[in-house]
C-alpha cells in the first residue's frame, strides 16, 4: 500500500482552542476537504455546522479539561473529558491519531496513558518544527516541555526520536542531530549534556553533529536539536516572544513617516510571505514523540489553518509510518532502554 | 485470587516495560532504587493493575507504593470480593 492510500481517521479534541468551537469546526472542515476523516469530540450543539460535512463525524463529549486542572489527576478522574475520549478513540483503533489544541499537559497525559510509550522508550518528548528564515525546511526542536527533568539517557533517546521523525515525516535523508548547550566544543555544558554527548558521539544509526548554541536554533545549523524539556520550553518561549516583539517594532518603525511607510509598503508582499512561513499555524503544532501512536498538540491560539494543519500533520505521521519507523530505528541502533543500560554497564566495567 | 497470581502479574508487567529480568523482581524490590523506575513507570503499573483487577488507586496511595510487595498488598487489599 502506498503511504497515501487508505483512510486516516484523526480524533480531534473539540474543546480547548482559544477561538472556541468555531475555529475547531472550520479546521475540521478544511482537513476533511483534503480527504482526511475527522472525528471531533465535543458538544454536538456547538458543532452543528459539521453535521452535513463529508468526512467529519461529531462524537459527543461535553466535558473539558482546562489549563487550570492538574493534568494527571484530571485525566484519570474524568474519563468522559473530550481529550480523554479522543485519546481513547485512538487506543481503541477507531482513529489513527490524536489532535488537541487544549491544555498541553492534559493532551500529553491523555495520549501517554491511552497510547502508552513505545517499547524501550524512557520518556516521550514534545517536538516542534521551528521555521528557519534562511532555508525551506524547519528545524525539529525537542523536548519543549514534556519532561522538566531529564537524564542523559533521555537526551540520547530524544536524539533518535527526533531523527526518526525528521527522516520519516519531514523527508530529510540522514538528518543531522545536535545537542543544545553553551558551546560547540565537546565537554561544554552540564554533566547531563556532556554525558549524552559522549554516548551520541559513539552511537550508531544517526548523524550526530555535536553541540550547537542557542543562536543556532533559528539558523538551521542542524536538522534536529535536542535538549531537556525545561531548557527547551524556555528557549521556545524566548524565541516566540522575541519574534513577536521584533515584528511589532518593525511595524511601528514602518509608520514613523512617509518614507518609512513607502518602504514598508514596498516590502509588504515579501514580508507577508515570510510571515506566513514563520507563522506557527503553518507547522501544525507540536508532536509527542515516543508513543505507540500519533499525538499532535496544536497551539491554543491556533486559527482554522492551525487546526487543519495539525490534523494534516497527524495524518501524515500515520501515512509515513512515523511510529513504526521510530521503533525500528531505536531497535536497530541499540537505543532502547535495555540496550542503553547494558552499554552503560559495559562502560562502567571497562573503566573500573 | 492468590498473592502469587498478583505477584506474577506485577512481575510480568515490570519485566516487559522496564526491560529487566523477571527473575530479579522480588517482593522487596524497590521501584526507584532497584529497577531504575520513575514516576511514569509507576503510573503505568498502577493503571495496568486497575484495568486487570477492577480497582481504583487514589493518587495519594499510588505515590506511597515503593516496593513490588506494597503494590501486591494494595491489590489484595482493594480487589472486590468475588
Amino acid at each position: 500500500m502506498s503511504p497515501d492510500a487508505g483512510a486516516v481517521p484523526v480524533a480531534l479534541d473539540g474543546f480547548g482552542a482559544d477561538g472556541g468551537f468555531e475555529v475547531i469546526a472550520a479546521g475540521a472542515r478544511a482537513a476533511a476537504a483534503d480527504g482526511i476523516d475527522v472525528r471531533v469530540f465535543g458538544p454536538p450543539g456547538e458543532l452543528s455546522d459539521l453535521e452535513a460535512v463529508d468526512g467529519v463525524e461529531v462524537c459527543t463529549a461535553t466535558e473539558a479539561i482546562s489549563n487550570d486542572d492538574e493534568p494527571v489527576r484530571a485525566v484519570r478522574s474524568r474519563p468522559g473529558a473530550s481529550v480523554a475520549l479522543a485519546a481513547g478513540d485512538v487506543a481503541q483503533g477507531r482513529s489513527r491519531a490524536l489532535v488537541s489544541a487544549g491544555s498541553t499537559g492534559a493532551a500529553m497525559t491523555a495520549a501517554l496513558f491511552a497510547l502508552r510509550r513505545l517499547h524501550g522508550v524512557h520518556r516521550p518528548a514534545l517536538a516542534v518544527q521551528l521555521p528557519v528564515p534562511s532555508r525551506d525546511r524547519p528545524v525539529l526542536f525537542l523536548d519543549v516541555g514534556a519532561n522538566a527533568e531529564a537524564r542523559s539517557s533521555h537526551l540520547v533517546q530524544f536524539a533518535y526520536l527526533g531523527a526518526a521523525f525528521a527522516g520519516s515525516v519531514l523527508g530529510i535523508e540522514r538528518p543531522r542531530v545536535a545537542l543544545l548547550t553553551v558551546g560547540e566544543e565537546q565537554g561544554k555544558g552540564t554533566p547531563l549534556v556532556v554525558e549524552a554527548h559522549d554516548v551520541l558521539a559513539r552511537a550508531g544509526g544517526i548523524e550526530f553533529a555535536g553541540n550547537v548554541e542557542g543562536r543556532d536554533l533559528p539558523a538551521g545549523s542542524a536538522d534536529v536539536i535536542v535538549t531537556d524539556g525545561f531548557t527547551g520550553n524556555v528557549a521556545l518561549k524566548t524565541m516566540e516572544g522575541t519574534a513577536g516583539e521584533i515584528g511589532a517594532a518593525v511595524r511601528a518603525a514602518a509608520r514613523l513617516g512617509p518614507r518609512a511607510a513607502l518602504g514598508g509598503l514596498l516590502l509588504r508582499p515579501a514580508l507577508g510571505r515570510l510571515r506566513r512561513r514563520l507563522d506557527p499555524d503553518t507547522t501544525g503544532g507540536a508532536i509527542l514523540l515516543g508513543l505507540r501512536g500519533v499525538a499532535v498538540v496544536a497551539h491554543g491560539s491556533s486559527g482554522p489553518d492551525g487546526i487543519a494543519n495539525a490534523v494534516r500533520l497527524a495524518a501524515r505521521c500515520v501515512r509515513e509510518r512515523a511510529v513504526e519507523r521510530t521503533a525500528e530505528l531505536l531497535e536497530r541502533s541499540g537505543a532502547t532502554r535495555a540496550s542503553l543500560r547494558d552499554a552503560d554497564e559495559r562502560d562502567r566495567t571497562e573503566h573500573r | 485470587m492468590t498473592r502469587d497470581e498478583v505477584m506474577a502479574k506485577v512481575r510480568e508487567h515490570l519485566a516487559a516495560e522496564l526491560e529487566v529480568d523477571a527473575g530479579e523482581i522480588e517482593e522487596g524490590t524497590r521501584f526507584r532504587e532497584d529497577l531504575d523506575a520513575d514516576s511514569l513507570d509507576l503510573y503505568e503499573l498502577v493503571m495496568e493493575l486497575e484495568d486487570s483487577y477492577g480497582i481504583k488507586v487514589p493518587e495519594e496511595e499510588a505515590a506511597r507504593i515503593e516496593t513490588v510487595g506494597q503494590a501486591v498488598d494494595f491489590v489484595l487489599g482493594h480487589v472486590p470480593s468475588a
